[in-house]
């Protein structure tokens, strides 16, 4: 399993991904508002959206895991 | 003499002429003497591993064909049992990139590992003496276990005799440091003192002491590429500057970042001719920026409408990627380009992205570059993280850096730029030469949101619909404060202009404070 991890502090905005999309490296799972900005959290590599970490609204820290995606699904 | 010329065990073999003897070609038999001695130092043991080249060819390799002259090609740190000499450790000499005299230390990892002895330190020394006292930039290709353990206390003296002249020689030349095998010690810490450190992935790694020694010291168990790898020195510590996929790719990285830098400190600049921006970038650069200040952005697409369309070469690009460094050209002239990467963290200011800043315009100060600065910036990060970073101290580094800086500095606000932030990113306040703002740009104190809920706290307490109220005041704070008009009628912007503008106002202004230099 990877994550895709939150890459600065601030509070979840949106979630756009659903459990069991099919996602590629680079693709935005969540959204995050930090410093007045739309901060995207973006799948490290491809596979299949296996879990949902955190709530809209909830605050994370810099490197939380916001998406978990199993990578072996990605066929 | 610029440096004293060494007495090695050879030099005390050779009998010294006399003015009794003749000036007539060497017996043959003398020649057979030397043609043995060049031969047995010159044979390398065969690279091992990954290493693909010997340290003479790395040497010949990075430099232009046939120019490397190798400096007291005979020296040895003594023989083997066998009688054959081993060499100093060290292919040292200089040579050519691009026509240009570049000085360069290869550490030969066939020697010892090349780890750095007595014999093999003077001679990295003369060599940093040489290109010191003639001011050319030095490459050293550091591939050694560190100090030479049978030589003590002489190895330890001659590293920091090493390190004494890496920073003697900040002050006069470029320094670039290639990683090529596993560095420790020593070998990791002249580099540090240089100005660009290049590592090859999965080959070049740079630790105070390797596993089996933090294994002993502190019973951490980890890899020599988890304690000091690529990964880690690129993204996570900062330490080296860029990675590269092989050795061949860190010889022509070197080229290319040697084809920005003058020679040394007050050399000419590398001016080429002026190659007009990507036309599709400048076409699109009045879209370049959304409009929405939220939404990200990649502010590569800004670069590519206002410099030169050639060759670029971004240094840090994993480390604090929310500042973009890079060295490029405008009016075929280098520069070195500072700007906010909206696109990564939102192109905030932190610990991390201000001590690569800082140290970029530091670097560019010392040459001479231009410093170009490209702003949209939302701001220093705040919190508990970025303060026990000490965010301040950091951030200060970059107010530092930019007064400190004498070479022209020309800044451009693109979309935002508030606060601290403002003020670091190349400010009139800090020295900048000339300064816009695009028309669609906002500079103020914080943004409009921040700025209301602090200003306007009472007022929208009380009020029927506070997000309406929010909205408006929000609307006039940007309309009265933030708008880039305010500071181009106080004089601290010098003006405010159109984003296809940008190319012809940096090149004019790069050309009038350029005029004096070549005169």
């Amino acid at each position: 399993m990877i994550e895709a991890r939150a890459d600065i502090v601030g509070n979840i905005w949106k979630i756009t991904a659903r459990v069991g999309d099919q996602v590629a490296k680079g693709d935005t799972v969540a959204v995050l508002e930090s410093m007045k900005m739309e901060i995207p959290v973006v799948a490290p590599a491809g596979g299949h959206v296996s879990r949902i970490l955190v709530d809209v609204n909830q605050i994370v820290q810099e490197g939380d895991a916001v998406v978990e995606i199993d990578p072996t699904a990605s066929a | 003499m610029f440096w004293e010329k060494p007495v090695t065990q050879l030099d005390a073999d050779r009998t010294a002429p006399t003015a009794a003897q003749p000036t007539v070609p060497a017996p043959a038999d003398q020649r057979e003497v030397l043609t043995q001695r060049r031969d047995a130092r010159f044979a390398r043991v065969e690279p091992k591993g990954k290493r693909v080249h010997t340290a003479r060819e790395r040497a010949e390799l990075l430099l232009d064909d046939g120019s490397f002259v190798e400096l007291t090609p005979l020296r040895t740190a003594g023989p083997r049992p066998d009688g054959t000499p081993t060499g100093s450790g060290v292919v040292a000499g200089w040579g050519l990139v691009d026509g240009r005299p570049v000085v360069v230390a290869c550490h030969d990892a066939a020697v010892a590992s090349g780890a750095i002895g007595a014999v093999m330190a003077e001679t990295i020394q003369a060599a940093q003496r040489f290109a010191i006292d003639r001011g050319y930039p030095i490459v050293y290709v550091n591939d050694s276990g560190g100090a030479r353990v049978p030589d003590g206390i002489f190895a330890l003296h001659g590293c920091g005799g090493i390190f004494a002249l890496n920073v003697a020689a900040q002050q006069r030349v470029p320094q670039i440091s290639l990683i090529l095998g596993p560095c420790a010690g020593a070998a990791a810490y002249s580099p540090a003192l240089t100005d660009w450190t290049i590592m090859v992935k999965g080959q070049g790694q740079m630790f105070l002491t390797g596993p089996d020694i933090v294994k002993a010291a502190t019973g951490e168990d980890a890899t020599a590429e988890e304690i000091g790898g690529s990964q880690v020195h690129t993204v996570t510590s900062g330490v080296s500057h860029l990675e590269v996929d092989s050795e061949d790719e860190a010889f022509d990285a070197t080229r290319l970042l040697l084809s920005f830098l003058p020679s040394r400190k007050g050399g000419r600049q590398t001016v080429q001719s002026a190659v007009p921006a990507n036309p599709g970038a400048v076409e699109r650069l009045p879209h370049a920026v959304p409009e929405k200040s939220s939404v990200v952005f990649d502010m590569n697409a800004v670069l590519d409408g206002v410099l030169d369309n050639g060759a670029r070469l971004e240094l840090m690009p994993e480390h604090a990627p929310s500042i973009l460094t890079l060295f490029g050209r405008l009016d075929g002239r280098p520069v070195g380009v500072v700007a906010n990467q909206p696109a990564a963290r939102g192109g905030i200011l932190d610990s991390k992205a201000s001590v690569k800043l800082a140290r970029f315009v530091e670097f560019c100060g010392r040459f001479d570059l231009p410093v170009l600065t490209f702003v949209d910036v939302p701001g220093f990060l705040p919190g508990t993280v970025e303060e026990g970073r000490g965010v301040i101290t950091h951030g200060a580094k970059v107010l530092k850096a930019y007064v400190e800086t004498t070479s022209p500095k020309l800044t451009v606000v693109v979309r935002k730029a508030f606060g601290g932030a403002y003020i670091a990113m190349g400010s009139a306040s800090l020295g900048a030469h000339v300064t816009w703002a695009w028309s669609g740009s906002e500079i103020a104190v914080m943004g409009p949101g921040g700025a209301v809920a602090l200003l306007n706290r009472r007022e929208l307490a009380a009020a029927d619909d506070p997000d309406a109220l929010r909205t408006e005041l929000a609307a006039r704070y940007r309309e009265d404060v933030a708008r880039p008009y305010l500071a181009a009628e106080a004089g601290i912007v010098d003006d405010v202009i159109h984003p296809e503008e940008t190319r012809d106002r940096m090149v004019a202004a790069l050309r009038m404070l350029t005029a004096g230099e070549s005169a």
